[in-house]
Protein backbone atom coordinates (compact mmCIF):
# COMPACT_ATOMS: atom_id res chain seq x y z
CA UNK A 1 0.00 0.00 0.00
CA UNK A 2 1.16 3.48 -0.89
CA UNK A 3 0.11 6.54 1.04
CA UNK A 4 -0.24 9.88 -0.73
CA UNK A 5 -0.58 13.34 0.75
CA UNK A 6 -1.22 15.38 -2.39
CA UNK A 7 -1.76 18.94 -1.16
CA UNK A 8 0.01 21.61 0.77
CA UNK A 9 -2.18 23.82 2.91
CA UNK A 10 -4.61 26.23 1.27
CA UNK A 11 -3.41 29.75 0.62
CA UNK A 12 -5.13 32.69 2.25
CA UNK A 13 -5.73 34.31 -1.14
CA UNK A 14 -7.71 31.28 -2.36
CA UNK A 15 -5.30 30.54 -5.21
CA UNK A 16 -3.70 27.16 -5.88
CA UNK A 17 -0.71 26.57 -3.65
CA UNK A 18 2.38 26.70 -5.91
CA UNK A 19 3.82 23.76 -3.94
CA UNK A 20 1.02 21.42 -5.08
CA UNK A 21 2.02 18.71 -7.55
CA UNK A 22 0.02 19.07 -10.80
CA UNK A 23 0.12 15.53 -12.20
CA UNK A 24 -1.45 13.38 -9.52
CA UNK A 25 -4.12 11.79 -11.69
CA UNK A 26 -1.58 10.78 -14.34
CA UNK A 27 0.74 9.45 -11.68
CA UNK A 28 -1.96 7.43 -9.95
CA UNK A 29 -2.99 5.84 -13.24
CA UNK A 30 0.53 4.45 -13.52
CA UNK A 31 0.70 2.92 -10.02
CA UNK A 32 -0.28 -0.72 -9.80
CA UNK A 33 -0.91 -1.18 -6.08
CA UNK A 34 -3.40 0.07 -3.49
CA UNK A 35 -3.22 3.79 -2.72
CA UNK A 36 -4.68 5.68 0.23
CA UNK A 37 -5.06 9.44 0.06
CA UNK A 38 -4.83 11.47 3.27
CA UNK A 39 -5.83 15.07 3.65
CA UNK A 40 -8.45 17.39 5.03
CA UNK A 41 -12.00 18.34 4.21
CA UNK A 42 -12.21 20.52 1.13
CA UNK A 43 -9.29 18.98 -0.71
CA UNK A 44 -9.96 17.32 -4.06
CA UNK A 45 -10.45 13.58 -3.83
CA UNK A 46 -8.20 11.75 -6.29
CA UNK A 47 -8.34 8.24 -4.77
CA UNK A 48 -11.26 6.02 -3.96
CA UNK A 49 -9.91 5.67 -0.44
CA UNK A 50 -9.65 9.25 0.84
CA UNK A 51 -9.21 9.52 4.60
CA UNK A 52 -9.87 13.01 5.87
CA UNK A 53 -8.95 14.88 9.02
CA UNK A 54 -7.04 12.03 10.64
CA UNK A 55 -5.32 12.60 13.94
CA UNK A 56 -1.53 12.66 14.04
CA UNK A 57 -1.60 9.25 15.76
CA UNK A 58 -3.74 7.77 12.98
CA UNK A 59 -1.43 9.21 10.34
CA UNK A 60 1.55 7.72 12.13
CA UNK A 61 -0.10 4.28 12.12
CA UNK A 62 -0.82 4.53 8.41
CA UNK A 63 2.76 5.57 7.80
CA UNK A 64 4.02 2.49 9.59
CA UNK A 65 1.65 0.29 7.58
CA UNK A 66 2.44 1.63 4.09
CA UNK A 67 5.23 0.43 1.81
CA UNK A 68 6.14 4.03 1.09
CA UNK A 69 4.50 7.40 0.61
CA UNK A 70 4.43 10.27 -1.90
CA UNK A 71 3.74 13.88 -1.05
CA UNK A 72 4.52 17.48 -1.82
CA UNK A 73 6.26 19.97 0.49
CA UNK A 74 3.80 19.97 3.38
CA UNK A 75 3.79 19.05 7.07
CA UNK A 76 3.30 15.39 6.06
CA UNK A 77 6.88 14.97 4.83
CA UNK A 78 8.10 16.22 8.22
CA UNK A 79 5.79 13.86 10.07
CA UNK A 80 7.02 10.88 8.02
CA UNK A 81 10.64 11.94 8.61
CA UNK A 82 9.90 12.19 12.31
CA UNK A 83 8.51 8.63 12.17
CA UNK A 84 11.58 7.36 10.33
CA UNK A 85 9.58 6.41 7.22
CA UNK A 86 11.27 7.52 3.99
CA UNK A 87 9.21 8.46 0.96
CA UNK A 88 9.11 10.59 -2.17
CA UNK A 89 8.67 14.38 -2.04
CA UNK A 90 7.71 16.26 -5.20
CA UNK A 91 9.25 19.74 -5.14
CA UNK A 92 8.39 22.81 -7.18
CA UNK A 93 9.29 26.22 -5.83
CA UNK A 94 10.44 25.45 -2.29
CA UNK A 95 14.01 24.34 -1.69
CA UNK A 96 14.53 20.75 -0.51
CA UNK A 97 17.92 21.74 0.92
CA UNK A 98 16.07 24.01 3.36
CA UNK A 99 12.70 22.35 3.87
CA UNK A 100 13.46 18.75 2.94
CA UNK A 101 15.14 15.78 4.58
CA UNK A 102 17.95 13.84 2.91
CA UNK A 103 16.41 10.54 4.05
CA UNK A 104 13.68 11.02 1.43
CA UNK A 105 13.82 10.89 -2.36
CA UNK A 106 13.52 14.60 -3.13
CA UNK A 107 12.48 15.09 -6.74
CA UNK A 108 13.20 18.60 -7.92
CA UNK A 109 13.03 19.43 -11.63
CA UNK A 110 15.77 22.00 -11.30
CA UNK A 111 17.03 24.67 -8.95
CA UNK A 112 16.25 27.30 -11.58
CA UNK A 113 12.56 26.70 -10.81
CA UNK A 114 12.89 27.57 -7.12
CA UNK A 115 11.34 30.74 -5.74
CA UNK A 116 13.99 33.46 -5.49
CA UNK A 117 13.03 34.17 -1.89
CA UNK A 118 12.32 31.03 0.10
CA UNK A 119 11.07 32.88 3.18
CA UNK A 120 8.18 34.93 1.82
CA UNK A 121 4.58 33.82 2.04
CA UNK A 122 3.89 31.34 -0.75
CA UNK A 123 0.95 33.57 -1.70
CA UNK A 124 3.54 35.77 -3.39
CA UNK A 125 4.07 33.14 -6.09
CA UNK A 126 1.82 31.76 -8.84
CA UNK A 127 1.17 28.08 -9.35
CA UNK A 128 3.08 26.79 -12.38
CA UNK A 129 2.86 23.13 -13.42
CA UNK A 130 6.03 23.44 -15.44
CA UNK A 131 8.12 23.60 -12.26
CA UNK A 132 7.55 19.91 -11.45
CA UNK A 133 8.94 16.59 -12.68
CA UNK A 134 6.62 14.45 -14.82
CA UNK A 135 4.95 11.27 -13.44
CA UNK A 136 7.31 8.91 -15.30
CA UNK A 137 10.22 10.35 -13.31
CA UNK A 138 8.35 9.67 -10.08
CA UNK A 139 7.52 6.14 -11.11
CA UNK A 140 11.20 5.30 -11.59
CA UNK A 141 11.78 5.98 -7.90
CA UNK A 142 8.74 4.16 -6.57
CA UNK B 1 37.80 48.50 8.59
CA UNK B 2 34.33 48.19 10.11
CA UNK B 3 31.83 50.82 8.97
CA UNK B 4 30.13 52.81 11.71
CA UNK B 5 26.81 54.58 11.42
CA UNK B 6 26.00 57.29 13.94
CA UNK B 7 22.26 57.53 14.52
CA UNK B 8 20.49 60.32 16.37
CA UNK B 9 16.75 60.06 17.01
CA UNK B 10 15.27 63.45 17.75
CA UNK B 11 11.99 65.02 18.72
CA UNK B 12 11.21 68.51 19.95
CA UNK B 13 14.83 69.64 20.25
CA UNK B 14 15.59 71.43 16.99
CA UNK B 15 16.83 74.53 18.80
CA UNK B 16 17.90 73.23 22.20
CA UNK B 17 20.27 70.28 22.49
CA UNK B 18 20.20 68.76 18.98
CA UNK B 19 22.66 71.31 17.47
CA UNK B 20 25.03 70.68 20.39
CA UNK B 21 24.85 66.93 19.73
CA UNK B 22 25.59 67.40 16.03
CA UNK B 23 28.53 69.65 16.83
CA UNK B 24 29.87 67.12 19.35
CA UNK B 25 29.67 64.41 16.69
CA UNK B 26 31.47 66.68 14.24
CA UNK B 27 34.20 67.20 16.81
CA UNK B 28 34.93 63.50 17.25
CA UNK B 29 38.57 62.53 16.81
CA UNK B 30 37.26 59.54 14.83
CA UNK B 31 34.29 60.49 12.69
CA UNK B 32 31.60 57.92 11.95
CA UNK B 33 31.24 56.79 8.34
CA UNK B 34 27.78 58.29 8.20
CA UNK B 35 25.47 60.37 10.38
CA UNK B 36 21.71 59.94 10.15
CA UNK B 37 19.38 62.29 12.00
CA UNK B 38 16.04 60.50 12.40
CA UNK B 39 13.52 63.30 12.74
CA UNK B 40 10.53 62.11 14.79
CA UNK B 41 9.04 65.57 15.33
CA UNK B 42 5.29 65.95 15.28
CA UNK B 43 5.72 68.77 12.76
CA UNK B 44 8.99 68.09 10.97
CA UNK B 45 10.79 70.99 9.34
CA UNK B 46 13.29 71.32 6.53
CA UNK B 47 16.32 72.34 8.54
CA UNK B 48 18.22 73.33 5.40
CA UNK B 49 16.29 76.59 5.68
CA UNK B 50 17.66 77.36 9.15
CA UNK B 51 20.91 79.37 9.28
CA UNK B 52 22.20 77.40 12.29
CA UNK B 53 21.74 74.09 10.49
CA UNK B 54 23.03 75.49 7.21
CA UNK B 55 26.30 76.10 9.05
CA UNK B 56 26.32 72.66 10.64
CA UNK B 57 25.67 71.02 7.28
CA UNK B 58 28.49 73.12 5.83
CA UNK B 59 30.88 71.85 8.49
CA UNK B 60 29.79 68.26 7.74
CA UNK B 61 30.58 68.88 4.08
CA UNK B 62 33.99 70.38 4.90
CA UNK B 63 34.86 67.46 7.17
CA UNK B 64 33.71 64.92 4.60
CA UNK B 65 31.03 63.45 6.87
CA UNK B 66 28.34 61.67 4.88
CA UNK B 67 24.96 62.57 6.39
CA UNK B 68 21.28 62.08 5.87
CA UNK B 69 18.15 63.56 7.42
CA UNK B 70 15.42 60.94 7.62
CA UNK B 71 11.82 61.77 8.51
CA UNK B 72 10.87 58.99 10.90
CA UNK B 73 7.51 57.17 11.06
CA UNK B 74 6.41 58.63 14.44
CA UNK B 75 6.06 55.21 16.02
CA UNK B 76 8.71 55.64 18.68
CA UNK B 77 12.45 55.50 18.83
CA UNK B 78 12.63 51.69 18.90
CA UNK B 79 11.39 51.71 15.28
CA UNK B 80 14.05 54.29 14.48
CA UNK B 81 16.80 52.27 16.11
CA UNK B 82 15.69 49.17 14.24
CA UNK B 83 15.98 51.13 10.98
CA UNK B 84 19.52 52.13 11.94
CA UNK B 85 20.25 48.58 13.08
CA UNK B 86 19.43 47.24 9.63
CA UNK B 87 20.80 50.10 7.52
CA UNK B 88 23.73 47.93 6.40
CA UNK B 89 26.56 49.14 8.61
CA UNK B 90 28.77 46.95 10.79
CA UNK B 91 28.28 49.01 13.93
CA UNK B 92 25.87 51.69 15.07
CA UNK B 93 26.78 54.44 17.50
CA UNK B 94 23.51 55.64 18.93
CA UNK B 95 23.55 59.08 20.45
CA UNK B 96 20.53 60.60 22.16
CA UNK B 97 19.47 64.07 21.06
CA UNK B 98 20.46 65.51 24.44
CA UNK B 99 23.64 63.47 24.95
CA UNK B 100 26.86 65.35 24.27
CA UNK B 101 29.84 63.04 23.77
CA UNK B 102 33.37 64.22 24.53
CA UNK B 103 35.54 64.31 21.38
CA UNK B 104 37.24 60.97 22.09
CA UNK B 105 34.13 58.86 22.72
CA UNK B 106 33.66 57.16 19.36
CA UNK B 107 37.41 56.60 19.01
CA UNK B 108 37.50 55.00 22.44
CA UNK B 109 34.40 52.86 22.02
CA UNK B 110 35.37 51.66 18.55
CA UNK B 111 38.69 50.39 19.88
CA UNK B 112 36.67 47.70 21.67
CA UNK B 113 34.49 46.84 18.67
CA UNK B 114 36.19 43.55 18.02
CA UNK B 115 35.77 39.79 18.32
CA UNK B 116 32.72 38.74 20.28
CA UNK B 117 31.79 42.22 21.48
CA UNK B 118 28.11 43.06 21.02
CA UNK B 119 28.06 46.57 22.51
CA UNK B 120 30.26 48.97 24.40
CA UNK B 121 29.38 52.11 26.33
CA UNK B 122 30.96 54.69 28.56
CA UNK B 123 29.86 57.03 31.29
CA UNK B 124 26.67 58.97 30.69
CA UNK B 125 26.88 61.78 33.22
CA UNK B 126 23.61 63.35 34.27
CA UNK B 127 24.20 66.84 35.76
CA UNK B 128 24.16 67.72 38.59
CA UNK B 129 25.30 64.24 39.70
CA UNK B 130 28.88 64.12 40.95
CA UNK B 131 31.31 62.34 38.64
CA UNK B 132 32.25 59.43 40.90
CA UNK B 133 32.38 55.65 40.71
CA UNK B 134 29.15 54.02 41.83
CA UNK B 135 30.35 50.45 42.29
CA UNK B 136 27.42 49.01 40.36
CA UNK B 137 27.59 45.55 38.82
CA UNK B 138 25.78 46.18 35.53
CA UNK B 139 24.06 42.80 35.93
CA UNK B 140 20.41 42.44 35.02
CA UNK B 141 19.55 40.74 38.31
CA UNK B 142 20.54 43.94 40.12
CA UNK B 143 18.75 46.37 37.85
CA UNK B 144 16.15 47.28 40.47
CA UNK B 145 18.60 47.52 43.37
CA UNK B 146 21.56 49.56 42.10
CA UNK B 147 22.18 52.77 40.18
CA UNK B 148 22.97 52.32 36.51
CA UNK B 149 26.68 51.71 36.12
CA UNK B 150 26.87 54.27 33.29
CA UNK B 151 25.63 57.05 35.57
CA UNK B 152 29.00 57.06 37.31
CA UNK B 153 32.66 57.25 36.41
CA UNK B 154 34.02 54.00 35.00
CA UNK B 155 37.58 53.37 36.12
CA UNK B 156 38.20 50.02 34.41
CA UNK B 157 36.85 47.92 31.58
CA UNK B 158 34.00 45.87 32.96
CA UNK B 159 31.74 43.25 31.46
CA UNK B 160 28.06 44.02 31.96
CA UNK B 161 24.70 42.61 30.89
CA UNK B 162 22.94 45.77 29.72
CA UNK B 163 23.64 49.33 28.59
CA UNK B 164 21.59 52.47 28.32
CA UNK B 165 21.27 55.81 26.54
CA UNK B 166 24.23 56.09 24.17
CA UNK B 167 26.57 53.27 23.16
CA UNK B 168 28.18 51.55 20.18
CA UNK B 169 26.62 48.25 19.13
CA UNK B 170 27.13 45.52 16.57
CA UNK B 171 24.49 46.02 13.88
CA UNK B 172 22.10 43.46 12.49
CA UNK B 173 22.59 40.64 14.97
CA UNK B 174 19.67 41.35 17.29
CA UNK B 175 16.40 43.20 16.81
CA UNK B 176 14.82 45.94 18.86
CA UNK B 177 11.54 44.94 20.48
CA UNK B 178 8.92 46.60 18.28
CA UNK B 179 6.15 45.48 20.61
CA UNK B 180 6.91 48.34 22.99
CA UNK B 181 4.68 51.40 23.05
CA UNK B 182 5.66 54.68 21.39
CA UNK B 183 7.38 55.76 24.57
CA UNK B 184 9.75 52.79 24.17
CA UNK B 185 10.57 52.69 27.85
CA UNK B 186 13.52 50.34 28.54
CA UNK B 187 14.09 49.75 24.83
CA UNK B 188 17.86 50.04 25.04
CA UNK B 189 18.08 47.86 28.14
CA UNK B 190 15.97 45.17 26.45
CA UNK B 191 18.04 45.43 23.30
CA UNK B 192 21.44 45.21 24.95
CA UNK B 193 20.33 42.50 27.35
CA UNK B 194 19.15 40.59 24.27
CA UNK B 195 22.66 40.90 22.82
CA UNK B 196 24.04 39.52 26.07
CA UNK B 197 21.56 36.61 26.01
CA UNK B 198 22.67 35.82 22.48
CA UNK B 199 26.21 35.34 23.76
CA UNK B 200 27.76 38.65 22.81
CA UNK B 201 30.01 40.46 25.28
CA UNK B 202 28.97 43.87 26.59
CA UNK B 203 31.43 46.26 28.18
CA UNK B 204 31.55 49.58 29.91
CA UNK B 205 34.89 51.29 29.42
CA UNK B 206 36.71 54.26 30.98
CA UNK B 207 37.54 57.53 29.28
CA UNK B 208 34.38 57.72 27.17
CA UNK B 209 32.27 60.42 28.80
CA UNK B 210 28.96 61.60 27.45
CA UNK B 211 27.15 64.51 29.10
CA UNK B 212 23.45 63.90 29.31
CA UNK B 213 22.07 67.45 29.24
CA UNK B 214 18.52 66.44 29.92
CA UNK B 215 16.38 69.11 28.40
CA UNK B 216 13.18 69.99 30.22
CA UNK B 217 11.29 70.05 26.93
CA UNK B 218 11.08 67.75 23.95
CA UNK B 219 12.70 64.39 23.74
CA UNK B 220 12.02 61.20 21.91
CA UNK B 221 10.15 59.88 24.93
CA UNK B 222 7.95 62.95 25.37
CA UNK B 223 4.75 61.05 25.92
CA UNK B 224 2.46 61.50 28.87
CA UNK B 225 0.47 58.27 28.83
CA UNK B 226 1.28 56.40 32.03
CA UNK B 227 -0.23 53.27 30.51
CA UNK B 228 2.51 53.23 27.89
CA UNK B 229 5.22 53.15 30.55
CA UNK B 230 3.35 50.47 32.44
CA UNK B 231 2.94 48.38 29.28
CA UNK B 232 6.64 48.59 28.47
CA UNK B 233 7.72 48.02 32.06
CA UNK B 234 5.58 44.88 32.19
CA UNK B 235 7.29 43.51 29.09
CA UNK B 236 10.69 44.35 30.51
CA UNK B 237 9.92 42.66 33.85
CA UNK B 238 8.72 39.55 32.02
CA UNK B 239 12.04 39.32 30.18
CA UNK B 240 13.94 39.74 33.44
CA UNK B 241 11.77 37.14 35.19
CA UNK B 242 12.61 34.64 32.45
CA UNK B 243 16.29 35.51 32.39
CA UNK B 244 17.38 31.97 33.24
CA UNK B 245 15.12 30.41 30.62
CA UNK B 246 15.50 29.97 26.89
CA UNK B 247 12.32 31.53 25.53
CA UNK B 248 11.01 29.51 22.59
CA UNK B 249 8.17 30.95 20.52
CA UNK B 250 6.96 28.71 17.70
CA UNK B 251 4.84 31.10 15.65
CA UNK B 252 5.18 28.89 12.59
CA UNK B 253 3.60 25.94 10.80
CA UNK B 254 2.80 22.39 11.85
CA UNK B 255 5.69 20.90 9.88
CA UNK B 256 8.09 23.37 11.48
CA UNK B 257 6.88 22.25 14.90
CA UNK B 258 7.61 18.63 13.97
CA UNK B 259 11.14 19.53 12.88
CA UNK B 260 11.67 21.68 15.97
CA UNK B 261 10.60 18.83 18.27
CA UNK B 262 13.86 17.04 17.42
CA UNK B 263 16.01 19.81 18.84
CA UNK B 264 13.87 20.65 21.86
CA UNK B 265 15.72 18.15 24.10
CA UNK B 266 19.01 19.96 23.38
CA UNK B 267 17.70 23.37 24.53
CA UNK B 268 18.77 24.51 27.96
CA UNK B 269 15.91 25.28 30.33
CA UNK B 270 13.29 26.08 27.70
CA UNK B 271 9.96 27.78 28.17
CA UNK B 272 7.88 27.06 25.09
CA UNK B 273 5.03 28.97 23.44
CA UNK B 274 3.44 26.97 20.66
CA UNK B 275 0.76 26.92 17.97
CA UNK B 276 0.50 23.11 18.06
CA UNK B 277 0.69 21.87 21.64
CA UNK B 278 -0.12 18.35 20.47
CA UNK B 279 3.27 18.34 18.70
CA UNK B 280 5.33 20.60 20.96
CA UNK B 281 3.71 21.08 24.38
CA UNK B 282 3.70 24.59 25.71
CA UNK B 283 1.78 27.77 26.40
CA UNK B 284 -0.15 29.76 23.82
CA UNK B 285 1.22 32.26 21.33
CA UNK B 286 -1.25 34.84 22.65
CA UNK B 287 0.39 34.52 26.05
CA UNK B 288 3.81 35.07 24.49
CA UNK B 289 2.54 38.26 22.87
CA UNK B 290 1.12 39.44 26.15
CA UNK B 291 4.34 38.72 28.04
CA UNK B 292 6.96 39.89 25.57
CA UNK B 293 5.26 42.31 23.18
CA UNK B 294 6.81 41.74 19.79
CA UNK B 295 7.23 38.04 19.05
CA UNK B 296 8.59 38.56 15.55
CA UNK B 297 12.05 38.24 17.04
CA UNK B 298 11.31 34.49 17.21
CA UNK B 299 9.92 34.24 13.66
CA UNK B 300 12.14 31.55 12.14
CA UNK B 301 11.28 32.60 8.59
CA UNK B 302 12.28 36.22 9.22
CA UNK B 303 15.47 34.97 10.79
CA UNK B 304 16.31 32.72 7.85
CA UNK B 305 15.60 35.60 5.50
CA UNK B 306 17.87 37.92 7.49
CA UNK B 307 20.59 35.26 7.66
CA UNK B 308 20.27 34.54 3.92
CA UNK B 309 19.88 30.97 5.03
CA UNK B 310 20.70 28.05 2.72
CA UNK B 311 20.86 25.12 5.14
CA UNK B 312 18.02 23.10 6.65
CA UNK B 313 15.31 24.58 8.81
CA UNK B 314 16.42 22.20 11.57
CA UNK B 315 19.84 23.85 11.55
CA UNK B 316 18.15 27.27 11.57
CA UNK B 317 16.30 26.33 14.75
CA UNK B 318 19.60 25.16 16.23
CA UNK B 319 21.23 28.49 15.42
CA UNK B 320 18.31 30.31 17.00
CA UNK B 321 18.04 28.38 20.22
CA UNK B 322 21.26 26.48 20.95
Amino acid sequence: MILISPYSKKLTNGKENPKNYPYWKELLSMIDEPVIQVGITGETQICTDFRQNLSLDDLKMLLQACRTWIGCDSFFQHLAWSEGKPGIVLWGISDPLIYGHPENVNLLKGREYLAPNQFLWWEAYEFDADRFVKPDVVLKHL
Amino acid sequence: MSKILCSVATRGRYFTTLPLVIQAILNQSRLPDKLIIFDDNDEPQDMRNEPLYQNLFYVMHCKGLDWEWVYAPKKGQHHIHQMANTWGFDWVWRVDDDAIPEPNVLDTLSAYALGNVGAVGGTVMNPPHKPECLGSSGLIKNIYSEPNIQWGLIDEVKMVEHLYCSFLYRAGVHDFNLGLSRVAHREETLFTYGLHKKGYDLFVVPDAMTWHLKSPTGGIRSEVGQEMYEHDERIFRNFVEHKDKTIVVLNCGLGDHIVFSKILPKIKNPIVFTCYPEVVPGRSIAEAQSLFGDIDQWNIYKKMDAWKWTESIEKAFERMYL
